[in-house]
């Protein structure tokens, strides 16, 4: 009788596990009626989060459990919809994973805690929270409302994000803050590098403020900006040309702070680092 | 007589006043007189908590043992030192308030020591330096003060994170050595421009960063 070569064993041994660990996977679906500015709570430890909208009046969600360790809580009251990953036993993060997708009304609050995450939201005009201590979070296409992003380390993203009020906070996340602008915007990490890109909108108030990572600002010839930048023992740059601020209070000094506007100056922009280089530069 | 040599008798004769040399030292100095009236409040109220404070009688029990093995009492069995109606009298609950009186006395001591170092600190610094360099000093005994507490604090999150996400605990204590030194600065910088509206904004933006990592920290340990 033939024996068969080793490597056909190693292929079956292979295609065993992955159909086990298949089938160790479970997919839950959850429908629910959702009134105007409904609001959803998601505590989620370890698993992506992906919420984009949906059919108006109706959330689906999907919920993807990587074993039976863990199950989904889900629960309607009123026009407040709960649901949070129950673990069952100890469980490995790999184990205990579970991935959320939600399509929800565009008008549905959210608060969303997930210490690994991924968290990706987009095109919820609506409050929302959204918090992971390692978790990366991204933010898109987002009209209006009260956004607040935490973390510990993850990055946060911010694309397209119009007309908001805007609060970021990270320890050591690198924010990235692409086309957002809105009425308050603060950024604060400890030394999370903030990349901003973007024309700062109209009449806003933007603090981008951190302790020890660089700030990067790029903006168009066309920015309405009042600007000062300061850092205490790192250094200031600056490629773009404003004008002097004349009688200002603000004191400047080359290589640590400058001041200067843009056009009408009509938002009011202040960057802050104690250590950190901060650049400024025209896109 | 200085305020050390005062203090050194100071809980031998709160009760009785001391002697002519000891009361005149109270009556001319604000800060021992200061302490020795917040000492008799501190004991008045430890008074109030002996009903609250009434402990099972297996905790008596223990402390009558280990006075036996000691030799400073002897059991019933082989005569008393004491008589029969002092026995009485030292009864459990009045064994407490003694106790209380003292536990609350040490600590109101280490306290008020601890708040005279504070306050001699800058004193001790303005006439050694110039005024910035003065309040610095001042501030940092503070500061020093705060942080013994904080390292605490720290060392406790540190702890709940180790019981609840094991693998997150390093890290926390990374990124919370990273906002210790973030607020470390700041307080450093507003300690030179106390009057600086930035200066501020920038220590409450670091002391942000730390309460949004307990925050996230004591999540871990909620059910």
């Amino acid at each position: 009788m033939m024996s068969m070569p080793r490597g056909f064993y190693w292929v079956v041994m292979l295609a065993s596990c992955t159909a086990l660990g298949a089938a160790a996977q479970s997919k839950k679906e959850f429908h629910y009626t959702l009134g105007p500015h409904a609001a959803i709570n998601l505590v989620n430890q370890f698993g992506g989060v992906t919420v984009v909208p949906g059919p108006e009046g109706h959330a689906d969600i999907t919920a993807l459990l990587h074993s039976k360790k863990i199950e989904v809580d889900a629960v309607q009251r009123g026009s407040r919809l709960e649901l949070r990953t129950h673990f069952l036993q100890n469980a490995s993060p790999a184990e205990g994973q579970v991935d959320y997708e939600l399509h929800i009304p565009a008008d549905t609050s959210l608060t969303v805690r997930s210490t690994s995450g991924p968290i990706s939201v987009e095109g919820i005009n609506a409050d929302m929270t959204l918090e992971g201590d390692t978790a990366q979070i991204t933010v898109r296409q987002v009209n209006g409302g009260h956004i607040h992003a935490r973390t510990l380390s993850g990055p946060i993203r911010l694309q397209d994000v119009k007309h908001g009020d805007v609060e970021v906070v990270s320890v050591s996340g690198p924010v990235t803050l692409t086309n957002t602008d809105g009425h308050m915007l603060t950024i604060n990490t400890t030394d999370g590098k903030i990349t901003y890109t973007g024309d700062f909108g109209d009449s806003g108030e933007y603090v981008l403020a951190n302790h020890s990572g660089d700030i990067d600002v790029t903006l168009p010839a066309s920015a309405s900006v009042d600007i000062t930048a300061t850092s205490e023992k790192g250094t200031v740059s600056n490629d773009f040309p404003f004008h002097p601020v004349p009688h200002s209070a603000f004191s400047t000094t080359q290589g640590k702070s400058f001041a200067g506007t843009a056009n009408a100056g009509s938002s009011s922009v202040r960057l802050r680092s104690f250590s950190g280089r901060i650049h400024v530069k025209k896109q | 007589m200085t305020c050390a040599e005062f203090q050194a008798v100071l809980p031998y004769i709160i009760d009785n006043g001391g002697n002519a040399e000891q009361q005149e030292h109270l009556r001319n100095c604000e800060v021992c007189s200061g302490l020795v009236n917040d000492l008799k409040y501190i004991a008045e109220q430890a008074k109030l908590l002996v009903p609250m404070m009434e402990p099972p009688k297996k905790v008596w029990d223990g402390i009558k043992t280990s006075l036996e093995q000691e030799g400073l009492v002897k059991d019933s069995a082989r005569g008393s030192l004491l008589s029969s109606s002092a026995r009485t009298r030292w009864g459990p609950s009045n064994w407490l308030l003694p106790i209380a009186a003292a536990l609350l006395v040490a600590v109101g001591l280490f306290y008020y020591h601890n708040n005279i170092a504070e306050r001699q600190a800058p004193t001790e610094a303005n006439s050694a330096m110039a005024g910035d360099t003065a309040n610095v000093a001042g501030s940092s005994a503070t500061a020093v003060q705060s942080a013994s507490m904080g390292n605490e604090q720290d060392r406790q999150i540190l702890s709940e994170i180790a019981s609840h996400a094991p693998s997150l605990s390093q890290a926390y204590q990374e990124d919370l050595q990273r906002v210790n030194a973030y607020i470390a600065d700041a307080q450093g910088i507003v300690a030179r421009n106390p009057d600086d509206e930035d200066s501020r904004q920038a220590l409450m933006e670091a002391y942000q960063q730390k309460a949004m990592l307990y925050n996230m920290a004591m999540r871990h340990s909620l059910p």
